[in-house]
């Protein structure tokens, strides 16, 4: 092949393992065609993104598989065990840490034919689908019956399911219905073996440690998640749009901290610092904006955005209005800028970090102002996007021309996660491990952390067979 | 194309080439083969690395090319306003013609057009009547009896002096626009130009959103321009209803309407189809994806998607969506969406309409 790959090779098959797993899924669901060979390449990883502009990719799976089942999953599964063949699964392919790229000469099992609407319990208001649903047409499939999962990434339109449960995604509105882990019911797993593993959707239950948070962030290396039941909302009768311009980051964080103290639950809360308010509301320019949404039942609504006013307008906010509410809701899909950047010679990602309260605000402060200090930089900016009681997660975007790409790429995210870690912060708060953060997972996980979950993934699967290469599983 | 516009071309299929495929939920022949390599993203990084000479598989490339709905989804979603994905396939579907790789399929239907002059592949000249508004009866619809009869009952209570013409003895065009045959297409475009000149038209109505997409944008592409107003059935009837002031009592029977794909992203016609079941006092049922979140029903293979069990994988996906709605009546406007889903007993509009509107008047 004329593309050119610079982490792995795809490697040659064994000829039983090829011949069972068509037998399997059928001829057309085993491919070794160039076409998508290069499609199940990469994910969403931007530096590898931008490398790929040029036909540099990082690795070519050494074949892609597409099953329809669970069953069939389990039978490739002890296929790949005997001939030990390494897998990846790839959902929607849109992690930003490389946790979907084939490695190692992995064959890509691909979970996209795996995209069913299941089962709708409205008395319980849980909701079972297919791993491989497309975030945006589980909403489609739940709004038009009168329900909303509430978890709205920006990924929406091409993460699946299975890719948010897999690296423990957060939605927009997640400050009041919180990240997919807070949704997760039950789930099917096909385990290393073979085995399925079947959790039952109930709310809460006790029957010692839980395995369902084994597969909430385990990014495909100790199961494939191939369905599972969530919770759901009936759509809100009353939604209010409010913003206020802070005098300063620290003044907006404490707000929210007050906010929330007094049980206020909007879904939507985000505190865009003065490059990023200047980007998304020219009106306003380079100020402090924070927008809240709140949402649900009209008389907690109505009470949940008095609250939001009162405590907001005692620290000093001024009121700007709901139109910088409809200007995100309109633009906070647009990623158009990045690529256009890259066909620059522009260096472009976002990071997402989380820290306390006490932290968060210094946190915002140490963090920009490593990152812009890496030389090449172009911009470093940063909102809060998400909220809890205790504290909330920080997601800077960084962009640079750098003169040599990778340098700056590898600078620029030590100087973020060194950062993170002074201020006491997790290195990740949605976008997961990968490959790429793997570097940085013992100084947040500490030795025994890391120990452990090596020591996890040893036993689930001895042989290494689920997407090798990330989240534990060695470096670079 | 100037070397400016070509290098503007290239920065645009290489920005999405590094999208996030925020689009391909919504595209169905990624949706109905589960296979990331049709996602709009993945099929303009191929076109991209075609373009840079990185591929060696070339017939796969140009499968590939003809395995697009062409149905516009994509660039409805698209947060590029300037782009089209269509039309860099397309630009692929021309040159794998023009180098002799295109699928079986496809090959089939264009030497049937050479034949014939429509992919039908018989001759059945339709010309009748007189007056300036025309009624192009497209190659999708002139075989099918209850969607003519229909559309004639309503065109004769119009009051309109109506000229009918097609029917097989021409066609707009699409199918050799969408097999990449350019030659053919610009032969097919100038006479059907000469037609509506011959026949001193200013307004034809046609029944096929297709050949309304076809006759005014497509043409324009490769520069003829009709002189003619081209109207959809939806929006003929829409306007005759609208005309009469009819009001007809609500009735329980549920009504699902399929938004054909380039009625609905294409033409933007997704109200007059509604409005004119609402007239009539139906019940009306939406499926999940309706509207701008239609699906494409697969259309017919050797024209869009070259691939006819990837064409019965989108149709069989489109089919399931409409029966979830468990209506009385399906409905839809376009006549080779109700071919392709004829499963459900599916109607064109003007059979909903005709009925009512004749008993009334």
């Amino acid at each position: 092949m004329k593309v050119r790959t610079y982490m792995s090779q795809g490697g040659i098959l064994p000829r039983g393992f090829i011949e069972r797993v068509r037998r399997i899924v059928g001829d057309d669901h085993f491919s070794q065609r160039e076409g998508d060979l290069i499609s199940y390449s990469l994910d969403y990883w931007l530096y590898g993104v931008f490398l790929s502009q040029k036909g540099d990719l990082p690795a070519l799976p050494s074949a892609v598989i597409s099953p329809a089942s669970a069953a069939q999953i389990q039978e490739i599964v002890r296929c790949a065990g005997e001939y030990r063949v390494p897998i990846t699964p790839f959902g929607g392919g849109s992690g930003v840490l490389g946790g979907a790229i084939p490695l190692n000469g992995s064959v890509v099992l691909n979970l996209q034919r795996m995209s069913r609407f299941l089962n709708l319990d409205e008395a319980s208001l849980v909701a079972e689908f297919e791993a491989g649903i497309m975030g945006a047409n589980l909403e489609l499939e739940l709004t038009r019956r009168g329900y909303s999962a509430g978890n709205i990434p920006q990924s929406l339109y091409c993460s699946t399911l299975g890719g948010w449960i897999s690296t423990r995604a957060a939605g927009q509105f997640s400050t009041k219905y919180g990240k997919i882990e807070d949704m997760v019911l039950g789930m099917e797993v096909v385990l290393p073996d073979g085995n399925l593993l079947n959790i039952k959707p109930v709310p809460r239950r006790s029957v010692g440690p839980s395995l369902r948070d084994l597969f909430l962030g385990g990014e495909g290396t100790l199961g494939i998640v191939t369905r599972a039941s969530i919770s759901i909302h009936p759509l809100p009768g009353l939604t209010v749009k409010q913003s206020f311009i802070f005098p300063s980051i620290e003044v907006a964080v404490d707000v929210v901290r007050q906010v929330l103290r007094a049980e206020a639950r909007p879904a939507v809360v985000r505190i865009f610092d003065e490059a990023e308010s200047g980007r998304y509301f020219p009106g306003i320019g380079r100020k402090v904006v924070t927008i809240f949404i709140s949402e649900g039942e009209t008389e907690y609504t109505t009470l949940d955005a008095r609250v939001i006013r009162r405590i907001s307008r005692e620290n000093g906010g001024k009121s700007s209005g709901e139109g910088p509410v409809d200007i995100w809701l309109k633009k906070r899909f647009d990623i158009g800028l990045g690529p256009v950047l890259m066909q620059y010679g522009g260096i472009v990602d976002t990071i997402e970090v989380s820290a306390l309260f006490k932290d968060a605000a210094k946190l915002y402060r140490d963090m920009v102002a490593a990152m812009k200090a890496v030389e090449g930089t172009l911009e470093v900016s940063g909102h809060y996007s998400h909220f809890y009681r205790e504290g909330a997660c920080l997601y800077i975007t960084f962009a640079g021309i750098p003169k040599d790409p990778l340098r700056y790429y590898q600078d620029t995210w030590d100087a973020a996660m060194k950062a993170t870690l002074q201020n006491n912060g997790s290195i990740s708060h949605h976008h997961g491990i990968g490959f790429w953060r793997i570097q940085y997972l013992e100084q947040e996980l500490g030795t025994s952390g890391v120990r452990l979950m090596k020591s996890i993934k040893d036993a689930l699967d001895p042989q290494g067979i689920l997407n090798r290469g990330k989240l534990v599983d060695g470096g670079r | 194309m100037s070397m400016a516009e070509d290098k503007k071309e290239t920065e645009k299929i290489g920005r999405c080439a590094m999208c996030a495929d925020m689009c391909k939920y919504s595209c169905p022949t990624y949706l109905a083969a589960g296979r990331e390599t049709l996602s709009p993203q993945k099929m303009a990084r191929l076109i991209l690395y075609d373009e840079k000479g990185l591929l060696e598989d070339k017939k796969d490339f140009l499968d590939l090319m003809f395995q697009s709905a062409m149905c516009g989804a994509c660039s409805r979603h698209c947060i590029y306003d300037d782009y089209d994905l269509r039309k860099f396939i397309h630009r692929a579907r021309v040159k794998a013609f023009e180098s002799g790789v295109i699928p079986e399929d496809v090959r089939k239907r264009v030497e049937t057009f050479r034949r014939f002059g429509n992919p039908n592949g018989e001759r059945k000249l339709i010309a009748r009547g007189a007056g300036d508004t025309g009624y192009f009866i497209s190659c999708s619809s002139y075989k099918d009896e209850d969607l003519l009869k229909a559309t004639e009952k309503m065109l004769s209570k119009s009051g309109l002096a109506i000229r009918r013409f097609g029917g097989g003895d021409m066609c707009c065009g699409a199918p050799l626009y969408y097999a990449g045959d350019m030659k053919g297409f610009r032969q097919a475009s100038l006479k059907m130009k000469a037609e509506i000149e011959k026949k001193r038209l200013r307004r034809v109505v046609i029944d096929c959103p297709t050949c309304v997409k076809t006759m005014t944008e497509m043409y324009r592409e490769i520069g003829v321009e009709l002189d003619v107003e081209i109207t959809h059935s939806v929006q003929f009837i829409e306007g005759l209803l609208k005309q009469w002031k009819l009001r007809f009592r609500r009735n329980r029977r549920v009504v699902t309407l399929h938004d054909p794909c380039i009625l609905s992203y294409d033409l933007a016609l997704s109200s007059a189809p509604r409005e004119i079941i609402a007239t009539l006092g139906f019940n009306l049922k939406e499926p999940v994806y309706t509207k701008e979140h239609t699906h494409c029903c697969g259309g017919a293979y050797g024209a869009k998607i070259g691939d006819h069990r990837l064409k019965d994988a989108v149709t069989s996906m489109r089919l399931n969506e409409l029966k979830q709605t468990g209506a009385d009546i399906y409905v839809t406007a376009c006549p080779t969406c109700k071919a392709v889903l004829s499963e459900i007993n599916m109607k064109y509009i003007t059979e909903l309409v005709a009925e009512k509107i004749v008993a009334k008047r």
